[in-house]
């Protein structure tokens, strides 16, 4: 295995630009509460993939 | 097909499976604020696992990921054991079953940088944050530079 780039410059380029006002948000919940909130997250996904799918379909066919 | 965490981690924890969260929903429990689609699960390879794996997996109807529909794939614990890694899509969502993982090798090789979570009345082990973050460099994929990134962010935050 290749030793670590530490600090890798990629990741450190990223890392001034991680929201961690969301990660702050994220710690004051459990584990538990943080697999549930993704679970919900993936659900309102999924209803707003649907929505699209369905506002498609209902477009007149393009000549 | 969106991940059932509470149908899938309870069966495989009442199934007996031995198993590590890792990935994206390992650093979800973390405190990632990233959304990712797959759990993944390093298992351990002994037969005995193998066998309450596919056990626990069944009901969610296995199969594998982007494979054309209607392949002869029976799902059983002679086909974990002779495979390592596998890619499935199940009715609980996706899942990626790992015999091996970069950085981390094998079940019982990770097991010491686990913890025990508590989610959906079950106990399960997740890696630990310091080696989810070993596990994405190895990985050394560019998709995962940003997920290394909020990671060390995370890592820094617990610290501070």
């Amino acid at each position: 295995m290749p030793p670590p780039l530490e600090p890798d410059p990629i990741v450190t380029a990223f890392r001034q630009h991680v929201d961690r006002s969301l990660l702050r948000e994220n710690l004051k919940l459990t584990p538990a509460q943080r697999l549930a909130k993704l679970q919900s997250a993936l659900a309102f996904m999924a209803e707003l993939r649907q929505a699209g799918k369905n506002a498609r379909s209902a477009l007149p066919p393009r000549i | 097909m969106d991940p059932d965490f509470d149908k899938l981690l309870p069966a495989l924890v009442h199934g007996g499976v031995e198993f590590i969260l890792v990935g994206g929903v390992a650093a979800v429990v973390h405190g990632a604020a990233r959304v990712t689609y797959d759990v993944d699960l390093v298992y351990a390879r002994s037969p005995a696992n193998c066998e309450r794996m596919v056990d626990a997996l069944r009901p969610f109807a296995p199969y594998l990921r982007d494979a054309p529909p209607g392949l002869p794939f029976a799902w059983e614990p002679r086909r974990l054991r002779h495979g390592l890694n596998f890619t499935l899509t199940t009715a609980a969502g996706d899942v990626d079953l790992l015999g091996e993982i970069i950085g981390g090798g094998t079940y019982e090789q990770l097991l010491p940088h686990t913890s025990e979570i508590e989610a959906f009345a079950v106990r399960f082990r997740c890696v630990t944050l310091p080696k989810l973050i070993d596990l994405k460099r190895a990985a050394g994929r560019p998709k995962d530079f940003e997920a290394l990134a909020e990671l060390e962010a995370l890592r820094d935050e617990q610290q501070s």
